[in-house]
């Protein structure tokens, strides 16, 4: 019994920027979702693991927030080219950049590589305080220390989601099917997130909508997060090159 | 997959370049050891290590060369240089020589009935004199040129004196009887184109004084006499234990 | 005590003397295998990197070390291949260095990477894409070779090579030495090339991405070149430093100077394809990615300064001093050119590493700071102290510079009294 698409789909997401308030409800189910161990008391913003995360943007009084993960490069995907053991591949079916903690050997080549800082390494051995090991999703596997890990668009949620279609005997997933945990959780509905190969989705309907954008697109890594603004301030704060000069 | 095969074949090709060129040094060691050629080697490889000043070629003693250092290992047997600088000198007149030196400080007598006769020089002797232990090879045991010949041990030093020709032991002797190996040759005749004789040997001799007196100056005093013939006195302990065993290496060429 | 196992005919000091520098570094060694064993133990947290900074101190010194011990192929290439033959003086010092820089620099990578017991999955799933990968394969199949020239060094000593089958093996090992070391430039050539191209390839760090020819970015090639010019000069650098803290004469004048020319030679192709790169980068490769190179170098204390001190100060200047006989044969100009130079390497290196870490890449973020940990300190300390431990145990008991013997070598101090109290005969 198969469980794969017919079709290869390009999974992705469309994420308004005017919408998302920065409240961070799409950090925490990520974490819940996806297993990550509570930080430790000696972590700082820059051991912590958030293969969500919630940048602020700001222009004197005006503020807004921008959610980086893991952008899905699908061009020469820089992480994929320079892994060494291959722990990073490219599912040709979902466009999914897949990561192996488990044969990952900690050389945090990829983390060097990617451009949108969305990898986030095992700094400590994770640990969960007694009891809190309830709160474990039996779906997801957990990492060991010493090893890379980040943002695969819940992949636990597709692999349920197609063995559902499957023993219905259906071998596509209905929109709205699979949708990752973060995209659940915003209160405000800022992420929307779906094949961008199907000009039918949404995401690819807001991905094409004037206002849309990626994030750093000279360098040409076709990453498939779309984010959306009318605000020409958000847009010029968020793909204008850093001019300190 | 092109760039996995070219990739791991080109390490792996280097992998096996690797290992076949010490699985080569293996076994050309092995053939070394099995043609009997192992104390040949020994003496070829540590030759380079030793001085230049101890390494002088014997041409210049002769003043053909002002200065050279033999490449071959004091094995003049196949070298071009002293082929072509024998052939040039005028043919020697007289009787053969009684004695040849070799460099390790050995003379060898060639008796009538074809063997030789084997000594320490004058040098050698008043170095290695009342020797503490003598090793001497059993006869019929084979000697090889540059190889080991016997040992001595004196004030702690093993001395290696060098075997100055291939033979093969049929007699020893020992200090009290001036001579220390009677040996005949493997295939009829020696071969002893690479030992001193004739004029080269008082150049020779007089060099080597020179620099054992230069060995002892600095350090100790030997007691010489005035005209700088043989230090009498016992040298070896006259000198430091660190000068005696450089002075010897110097010397009987250990390495 | 122990002249039995040192080299015939050259001195050393004596035995309390030799502990006496030796406990010191043994403590450091100790030391730094504490720090090093924290991090084994208790993961990477114990040092200041981070998601932000992942390479830090280990992978910047790990580069330079590799760089510097450059000099033990490329002496090997000039001496078996090109058969410069004044360069024996040094080969075998070149040798013992190159294996204690490699041996260091895998030793430390050992301790920096998450998961050290899996070393062995980048030869079961190579990516041949990756310059990580080709770097992994080249380095352990280079020190294989450093380690197999080591062993007849070692056999040499003075009580091993009594032991016939020790000496005719290294003796027909030896013969076989100019192989070993055509394998060892080609596996140089690769490995240090692919340690450039390791920042080459980033195309989200534009700072350091480079175009260049076929899969290979110019910094693959600017890598090769900068360690051919360093190698000879550390090799310098050693050798004049053991030569001062012995206190003896080790090689014939013209040798040092020689390692400085050549350095010089090849320090003059690397500046010029440097600044060429140099340039296509500002006006090509970084706006089309949508950079200004002045940018990258608004951030305080990363000013421009650093691509003109690199360039100028740490290049061209020891070049000119190298290549000009006058200036090179006199001491006091040759041994600070030298350093430059190896200053310059570990600058560059510093650059590619540190630099472009630190360098924002999206328009929100801010610059990075990042600074060493104590026990990454003290971990790299401790490759520095086994590097000074091995190298002088090989120093008095092996011959590391052959010319030695045939010196004239200045009298230690009592026996310079001796000779002038007592009358000679």
């Amino acid at each position: 019994m198969s469980t794969q698409p017919a079709k290869p789909a390009r999974y992705g997401m469309a994420i308004d920027l005017d919408r998302c308030t920065g409240c961070g409800a799409c950090m925490v189910a990520c974490a819940v979702e996806n297993n990550v161990p509570p930080a430790r008391a000696e972590a700082t913003p820059r051991t912590g693991i958030t293969w969500m995360r919630v940048y602020q943007v700001s222009d004197r009084d005006r503020a807004a927030f921008v959610p980086i993960l893991c952008q899905q490069c699908g061009n020469e995907t820089p992480c994929a080219s320079v892994c060494p053991q291959e722990a990073v591949q490219v599912d040709p079916a979902t466009g999914i950049v897949d990561q192996m903690p488990q044969r990952c050997l900690g050389c945090r080549y990829c983390m060097t590589a990617c451009p949108y800082h969305a990898r986030y390494f095992n700094w400590w051995d994770p640990q969960w305080p007694p009891g809190m090991e309830r709160t474990l999703n039996p779906d997801v596997a957990t990492r060991m220390r010493g090893v890379v890990e980040k943002c695969n668009f819940c992949h636990g949620r597709l692999h349920a989601a197609r063995t559902r279609a499957a023993a219905e005997g259906r071998r596509e997933l209905n929109p709205g099917e699979y949708v990752p945990a973060c995209v659940e959780a915003c209160p405000a509905g800022a992420i929307v997130f779906g094949d961008i190969n199907d000009p039918a989705s949404e995401a690819s309907r807001v991905a094409r909508q004037d206002g849309s954008f990626r994030m750093l697109e000279a360098l040409g890594t076709d990453p498939k997060i779309y984010y959306h603004t009318a605000r020409a301030w958000v847009r010029d704060a968020v793909t204008k090159e850093t001019d300190r000069g | 997959m092109l760039s996995h095969f070219i990739f791991l074949g080109l390490f792996y090709t280097v992998l096996a370049i690797i290992c076949v060129t010490v699985a080569a040094a293996f076994v050309r060691a092995f053939e070394d050891f099995r043609a009997r050629r192992a104390e040949a080697v020994c003496w070829e490889a540590t030759f380079p290590d030793l001085p230049a000043r101890d390494r002088v070629c014997r041409h210049e003693f002769t003043g053909e060369f002002k200065h050279r250092t033999c490449d071959r290992a004091f094995d003049c047997r196949e070298c071009q240089q002293h082929a072509a600088l024998v052939a040039r000198r005028p043919a020697e007149a007289g009787p053969a020589p009684e004695r040849y030196y070799h460099r390790g400080h050995t003379w060898v007598q060639p008796e009538p009935d074809g063997t030789v006769t084997v000594g320490l020089d004058p040098l050698g002797e008043s170095l290695a004199a009342g020797p503490e232990a003598l090793e001497l090879p059993e006869a019929g045991a084979r000697v090889q040129l540059n190889g080991p010949g016997w040992y001595a041990r004196k004030r702690g030093v093993r001395l290696r004196i060098l075997a100055p020709l291939d033979g093969e032991v049929v007699a020893t002797g020992g200090a009290d009887q001036g001579w220390y190996l009677k040996l005949k040759p493997l295939d009829g005749r020696f071969e002893m184109r690479h030992l001193l004789r004739g004029a080269e040997v008082q150049p020779w001799m007089a060099r080597e004084m020179e620099r054992l007196h230069g060995a002892l100056a600095p350090a100790g005093q030997a007691a010489t006499m005035a005209d700088g013939g043989m230090p009498v006195a016992d040298i070896a302990a006259a000198i430091s234990r660190e000068d005696w065993e450089a002075l010897c290496g110097d010397i009987f060429l250990l390495p | 005590m122990d002249s039995q196992l040192m080299p015939r005919g050259v001195r050393r000091c004596s035995l309390p003397q030799f502990l006496l520098w030796i406990v010191p570094w043994c403590a450091l060694l100790v030391f730094g295998l504490y720090g090093a064993g924290l991090c084994l133990v208790k993961g990477l947290n114990q040092t200041n990197m981070d998601n932000r900074f992942a390479f830090g101190l280990w992978i910047f010194l790990d580069l330079t070390v590799i760089a510097l011990g450059a000099g033990a192929f490329f002496t090997g290439f000039l001496l078996y291949i090109l058969k410069k033959k004044e360069l024996k003086a040094v080969i075998n010092s070149a040798v013992v260095i190159g294996f204690i820089c490699y041996s260091g620099a895998v030793a430390a990578l050992l301790v920096d990477v998450g998961q050290p017991l899996r070393f062995w999955f980048t030869f079961w799933h190579p990516n041949v894409h990756s310059m990580l990968t080709e770097v992994t394969f080249c380095i352990t199949c280079y020190l294989t070779v450093l380690f197999i020239e080591y062993v007849p060094i070692v056999l040499k000593n003075r009580k091993l090579r009594q032991i016939p089958s020790f000496l005719v093996f290294e003796f027909e090992l030896h013969k076989l030495m100019p192989v070993l070391a055509g394998v060892g430039t080609f596996l140089s050539f690769f490995h240090q090339g692919s340690l450039g191209g390791l920042y080459g390839v980033l195309r989200g760090r534009p700072f350091a991405f480079r175009d260049g020819f076929a899969i290979w970015p110019s910094t693959f090639f600017l890598f090769i070149l900068s360690a051919a010019a360093a190698g000879p000069c550390f090799i310098l650098l050693t050798t004049w430093a053991v030569s001062k803290i012995s206190g003896r004469q080790l090689v014939r004048p013209g040798v040092l100077p020689l390692l400085g020319r050549i350095s010089g030679i090849l320090l003059v192709p690397y500046i010029l394809l440097k600044s060429v790169d140099t340039l296509v980068w500002i006006d090509h490769t970084a706006p089309a990615r949508g950079f200004a190179a002045h940018q990258f170098y608004a951030w305080k204390p990363f000013g421009e300064w650093m691509l003109f001190a690199e360039i100028l100060i740490f290049g061209l200047l020891p070049a000119l001093i190298l290549l000009g006989r006058r200036f090179r044969e006199r001491t006091g100009l040759l041994i600070p050119a030298a350093v430059l130079v190896c200053l310059g390497i570990a600058m560059n290196r510093f650059v590619l590493t540190v630099q472009t870490l630190a360098l924002p890449t999206l328009p929100f973020d801010g610059f990075m700071t990042y600074l060493p940990s104590w026990q990454e300190t003290a971990t790299f300390l401790a490759v520095v102290a086994y590097g000074v431990l091995l190298y002088s145990l090989s120093f008095r008991y092996l011959v590391l510079f052959p010319q030695e013997k045939d010196l004239p070598q200045p009298r230690p101090a009592h026996e310079r009294e001796r000779a002038i109290l007592e009358p000679v005969c």
